[in-house]
């Protein structure tokens, strides 16, 4: 029984990490020029998946578990992990990762 | 004071007789009430008289009115944040187009035309206005052309070009669907309304005055009318010809405004904003005179400078027409064009500043009562003086080199437009109602929609000053996050909404309390000393009065008594239909009796198939269009054949004893003046068309080929030959001989023949050279003339059949000669129009 | 507020905030204006108050023509011809004729970008950039502006006044900026679809640096120099193979389209899309990839045929070009 245990519930988490400036470094370089993200108006690209909800996606564009540590890296350089990917690795600190990462995660259906 | 001299001849000494004394004959007013009697069933949409057709047309302006402002919040709630997605890009390109084109056509010009047409007979004494059918007719079609119009967003075949719609952007190759044509043809309804509306209250104030009146006495509201009817006649025809040439760029490929085919944009500019500017003017004068004319009521004292006011409002008209290129300050204009341009726009605003203190200086002069329409006269004067300031800033140029095309412009326009028209216009609505409607509109909630359209209208349009300075740009669907644009933008949009809750509140208080159309008034609220508010029934008062001060309610005792009672003029109808007094321009001296037509379905069935014709057009449905325009020509065809009647008896008693005649030929008549006025019309579009080729030259001589070599000598001489003949008919008609009906009928068939030769030669010739239109802007204005003229000839010959159809039902007499006087005055024209044509085409620049 | 990525930040209002001799004489008018119509609407509304509220001695003397007569014409007449003098003044001398050896620039207005080309003291088109315009300070730069389209307006409010761009003309306007920086812009002439977000930035150099600058420009970019270290080369295979080059022109390479912005040096803008989104990899690969998203309508299609890898292929080459 206990391998059914719900996965999801496990807590998504990056201590100190800060999800406004993490909104604030998505609209500085531009990830919703591929990406629909909520909370920002424009671009609605249409590349890459919308990230609506995206708090409770269990997976990373498919293919990776949806924890913070595997998404801070693959906001920062998602090609050393996927490399067909046609995201890009984006000029941004492994800090502001993990804030953009935080910011993610709020991102839930509601 | 001095009397003026008789202009006619008429001996002032017969007003003595007047009031009469006695009684009127028993059923006399029974008789006035039964001619003049009110629609029933169907005839409420055949109905001609002014007291429904005003009524309807104010109705149909607020209509447009509303759902333009609704445009406008939808934008406003696009554009309170940023990145905005809320509207899509094109659905906020074409609300935008339509808010501006909506508000300018089918609001504001029909607005203050209709308060023309509600107001004007009864303030001048009339029965109605002269050419009843004509101004339903102009109602018809605007509202059918309107609507349709304005479904086009629901298509999504909305134009998208702006309302001033420049060229390239939309021209077939960058705007390639019927959007644009939706605009181009939907606009030819106004052209038409507005004409048609102008041709009437030209007529109407100059004509149809009450004995006496002079045009020193004349209502200051009269005056603002009659200005802003004689600049539609002048302005209107450039927008004409632009839409035409537009319309022709679209279908045909002439290039107008094509600069890679000997066309330039700045033609349209140019053309456009010769109409554009003065219609703004066109718009401001009549709430302006509406405004002098209840400043001095809600005052209770004669407007100061009566005089000072008139001739600033011709002043205002005037200079208005010299300012058009303060559009084009950045199109790289030669520094002598911008300096003449710069000085007449500070220079008009000179004359809007003396009615402004006309005003402060009347207020000071009685005492001032805040009841709701002295609050929009308030709050009116306030926010047009800013507009007003904000004008003269923007005439500066350097100035102007920043603030076009910002928001900054957007503050000023909408400062002028609703400080100087929609405030006087909701005054003009909380005042004159009484006058229509049963139940005043109530004060108490007037006040509330006073001060919110007041605040709200601040509140929106004043942070747009600051936002243009910030650097916001006209026309744009959105703006990018981190300018600061925001907070004014969002303030703006509050402010939208406010004044939107003013409007909505006053909607209300017409549904709660405007009654038209009932039999009786709610009468003089306001004291005012104007004719309109005499007790009066559809056929206005039931005795026309003499007039011999400005403000007769207030300076003529006992009028009021002595025009119920038939003392005056016409307290009965002689000829047993109805009719009105016709009077001399300057100072209004009886002349004739006019019989005035009474309903058909003609004008309705004509405006069905006049709107039919454009929009079917616009939809590319050529053959339907061509067959609504068939019917068109019949309907009008069927309406006309109506006028020109026997007449029963050569003059009657139109009070006192006083006879005049019942029919009237020539230049006294209104009919020849309406033609007149027409055929300037006509001339102004002649004028511009002139002006577009000579401007195209001077883009490209070298692009000009030679015109043909020979047939100007022989062309000159038909077109010179027409004009005799016509002169010869017009003459052998009234000379009365034994065959002059046919001699006279067969001279106008004859001056049709050789115009339409002489035209045929013309065209013939030009295209023996090899020209076509496609190819240069040369042939495009030249094959424009010849279209233009073909066009004459065309509808010329459409009368040549009129007059052959009169002379074979025996309509032809020397004692009716109205038809063939203005039939030639039209052929007449056409020829001279083709002369000044084929000289200019041929002779300049020559070769 | 984070610094606006075209550098058009809205405060202090960049016409009241001007950086040269074209824009510093309309910020002194403007205030002058400013403070001549508040003068006059105050006077206006102080006479509409005491018409109103006043003891009837003040009432009488405004309630007569007299009042029209001053105030009403005399005033004005005075107040708008000394306003005339100086405006007409202020415009002829910003309109004054270039002299031939200030730097020219030819801006061509495009639907819904810049076609920059510097010219060379002959008049000839040196070479070519896009939405963004870089001078040197403290000098007047000559900026000959057309239009490939319809008619758009060339404005950078803190360097001055707007002027149009209209197809079969060129008009010619006059900027200068004294201090180094970046002075954003946008299109002031409704030119359809996203007029709105059409932006454009004019950067300003110190004479040594722009002359380095320039010097870079004009030829082709160091970048191309790389091309032969992946995954750049891919890049430029999937740039050629896409027929990118038919529209697009890239000094050193056989690419030379010229309907749509050379991209030389595309990888030094500051901005992409004409001043509306931040210059990087990833940007530039959803662009690529789907611009019509980003600005619909523009003239760019989109490229949803190429892969992952490709799409980042080809903007690593990209923004390598700088």
């Amino acid at each position: 029984m206990i391998g059914c245990a719900d996965k999801r519930e496990q807590p998504r988490e990056l201590t100190g990490a800060d999800a406004a400036n993490g909104l604030a470094v998505i609209e500085r370089v531009g990830c919703a020029a591929c990406h629909r993200i909520p909370g920002v108006a424009w671009p609605t690209g249409t590349v890459g998946g919308s990230l609506d909800g995206f708090g409770n996606q269990s997976m990373i564009a498919g293919r990776f578990p949806n924890q913070p540590q595997t998404l801070a890296v693959w906001v920062r350089d998602a090609p050393s992990m996927a490399p067909a990917t046609g995201m890009p690795a984006m000029p941004i600190t492994p800090a502001e990762a993990r804030d953009v990462a935080a910011y993610l995660y709020t991102l839930d259906d509601d | 004071m001095t009397e003026a001299k008789s202009e006619t001849g008429f001996d002032p000494e017969l007003y003595k007789r007047f009031p009469t004394s006695g009684e009127r004959p028993e059923g006399e007013l029974e008789k006035l009430e039964k001619i003049w009697c009110g629609p029933k069933g169907w005839e409420w949409i055949t109905v001609i008289n002014n007291n429904y057709v005003g009524v309807y047309y104010i109705g149909a302006a607020m209509l447009f009115f509303v759902l333009a402002g609704i445009l406008s919040l939808l934008m406003r709630t696009q554009l309170a944040l940023p990145l905005n997605g809320f509207l899509e890009q094109e659905t906020y390109n074409q609300l935008f187009t339509m808010h501006g084109t909506i508000m300018m056509f089918l609001f504001a010009v029909p607005a203050v035309e209709a308060l023309g047409v509600l107001l004007l007979p009864q303030m001048l004494g009339a029965r109605d206005l002269p050419f009843p059918r004509l101004s339903a007719y102009a109602f018809w079609a605007y509202l059918i052309g309107g609507l349709a119009f304005f479904c086009s967003i629901f298509f999504g075949l909305a134009p998208n070009g702006g309302w001033f719609m420049y060229p390239p952007l939309t021209s077939m190759t960058y705007s390639p669907g019927i959007n644009a044509d939706f605009w181009l043809l939907g606009i030819g309804f106004i052209e038409i309304s507005a004409i048609a509306g102008a041709i009437e209250i030209i007529v109407g104030v100059l004509k149809n005055r009450a004995p006496g009146m002079t045009l020193d006495k004349m209502p200051i509201f009269a005056w603002g009318m009659l200005i802003f009817a004689c600049m539609i006649i002048i302005a209107f025809p450039s927008v004409i010809l632009a839409t035409t040439l537009m319309e022709l760029e679209r279908a045909f490929g002439w290039p107008f405004f094509d600069a890679l085919k000997g066309g330039d944009p700045l033609l349209w500019q140019h053309l456009f904003w010769f109409f554009g500017h003065p219609e703004v003017y066109i718009i401001f004068l009549p709430a302006a005179a509406a405004m002098s004319t209840m400043v001095a009521a809600v005052a209770r004292t004669p407007l100061v400078g009566y005089r000072l006011v008139v001739l600033a409002m011709i002043a205002t008209g005037f200079i208005s027409f010299g300012v058009w290129s303060h559009h084009m300050f950045t199109t790289g204009m030669p520094s002598i064009s911008i300096g003449f341009f710069s000085s007449a726009s500070m220079a008009v605003s000179l004359p809007a500043g003396i009615q402004v203190f006309a005003w402060i200086a009347t207020v000071a002069a009685g005492k001032m009562r805040f009841s709701t329409p002295g609050l929009f006269v308030l709050g009116s004067l306030t926010v047009f003086v800013m507009g007003g300031l904000t004008g003269v800033m923007v005439a500066m140029v350097p100035f102007d080199w920043q603030a076009h095309d910002s928001y900054f412009i957007v503050a000023h326009l909408h400062y002028v437009l609703i400080g100087g028209m929609v405030f006087p216009f909701f005054a003009a609505i909380y005042f004159w109602t009484p006058m229509s409607s049963s139940r005043p509109l109530s004060e108490r909630l007037g006040k509330w929609v006073f001060w919110l359209m007041f605040a709200g209208m601040h509140i929106a349009f004043l942070p747009m000053h600051l936002t243009g300075l910030m650097g916001m740009p006209r026309r744009v669907y959105t703006y990018l996050p981190d300018r600061g644009w925001e907070i004014p933008n969002m303030i703006s949009t509050v402010g939208a909404f406010l004044f939107a809750v003013g409007v909505l509140i006053w909607i209300v208080d017409m549904i709660r309390n405007f009654r038209p159309f009932g039999p009786r008034d709610a009468g003089n609220v306001f004291d005012s000393g104007g004719l309109e508010w005499l007790p009066t029934g559809l056929y206005s008062t039931r005795s026309i009065p003499i007039v011999t001060t400005r403000y007769p309610l207030w300076e003529q005792p006992n009028l009021a008594r002595d025009v119920e009672a038939g003392r005056y003029f016409l307290p009965d109808a002689p000829t047993g239909d109805r009719e009105t007094l016709v009077t001399s321009p300057l100072n209004a001296e009886p002349q004739y009796l006019q019989r005035i037509p009474r309903p058909s379905g003609w004008h309705v069935w004509a405006a069905v198939f006049t709107a039919g014709f454009f929009l079917l057009l616009t939809i590319q449905a050529y053959w339907a269009s061509a067959v609504s325009g068939v019917l068109a020509v019949y309907c009008v065809f069927m309406w006309g054949w109506l006028l020109d009647r026997p007449r029963i008896q050569p003059t009657v008693d139109i009070g006192a004893g006083i006879q005049v005649p019942t029919y009237m030929s020539g230049p006294r008549s209104h009919g020849w003046w309406a033609m007149v006025i027409t055929l300037v019309v006509a001339g102004m579009i002649l004028v511009m068309t002139a002006f577009s080729y000579v401007f195209l030259w001077s883009r490209n001589p070298l692009d000009w080929i030679a015109p043909p070599q020979t047939g100007l000598i022989i062309i000159a001489t038909m077109y010179a030959a027409a004009l005799v003949a016509v002169r010869a008919s017009n003459a052998v008609l009234v000379a009365d001989r034994p065959r002059s009906p046919q001699l006279a009928t067969a001279l106008m068939l004859g001056a049709l023949a050789l115009a339409a030769g002489a035209w045929w030669i013309d065209l013939t010739g030009w295209w023996a050279t090899g020209l076509t239109p496609q190819v240069s802007g040369q042939g495009a204005t030249v094959f424009y003339f010849l279209s233009w003229q073909g066009f004459f000839v065309g509808t010329s010959a459409i009368m040549g059949l009129f007059v052959l159809l009169r002379f074979l039902t025996g309509q032809v007499e020397a004692k009716r000669p109205a038809t063939f006087e203005l039939i030639g005055l039209y052929l007449a024209y056409t020829a001279g129009q083709g002369l000044i044509s084929v000289l200019l085409t041929r002779l300049f620049p020559g070769g | 507020m984070t610094e606006p990525i075209d550098g058009l930040q809205g405060w202090p209002p960049p016409v009241l905030d001007p950086a040269g001799p074209f824009a510093g004489p309309v910020n002194t008018l403007s205030w002058a204006l400013f403070g001549i119509v508040i003068a006059v609407f105050v006077v206006v509304m102080i006479a509409l108050g005491i018409a109103l509220f006043g003891p009837r001695s003040w009432r009488r003397r405004i309630g007569g023509e007299k009042v029209l007569w001053g105030l009403g014409l005399a005033f004005p007449v005075v107040v708008l011809s000394a306003l005339l003098v100086w405006g007409l003044g202020l415009t002829a001398q910003l309109s004054e004729d270039p002299d031939p050896s200030e730097m020219r620039v030819r801006v061509t207005g495009e639907m819904w970008w810049w076609r920059v080309a510097y010219l060379d003291a002959q008049g000839n088109e040196a070479f070519q950039d896009a939405n963004e315009v870089h001078i040197p300070v403290g000098q007047p730069v000559v900026f000959e502006l057309e239009a490939a389209d319809v008619i758009h307006s060339f404005w950078v409010p803190r360097l001055g006044g707007k002027m149009d761009m209209i197809p079969g003309r060129r008009n010619i306007l006059r900027l200068q900026a004294d201090e180094p920086g970046s002075y954003g812009g946008q299109c002031a002439e409704y030119c359809g679809g996203p007029h709105a977000l059409m932006g454009l930035i004019v950067v300003a150099h110190t004479p040594e640096d722009f002359a380095a600058w320039r010097a870079k420009q004009a030829a082709p970019s160091t970048g191309l120099v790389a091309a032969s270290a992946l995954p750049v080369a891919a890049g430029r295979q999937v740039f050629q193979a896409s027929g990118c080059g038919a529209c697009h022109a890239i000094n050193g390479t056989d690419a030379n389209g010229q309907a749509g912005p050379d991209l030389s040096h595309v990888g030094s803008r500051r901005t992409l899309g004409a001043g509306i989104l931040p210059n990087n990899q990833g940007t530039l690969a959803g662009w690529i990839s789907d611009s019509q998203a980003i600005k619909p309508g523009n003239r760019m299609p989109a490229y949803p045929v190429l892969t992952g890898q490709q799409l980042r292929d080809v903007s690593a080459y990209l923004e390598s070009l700088e």
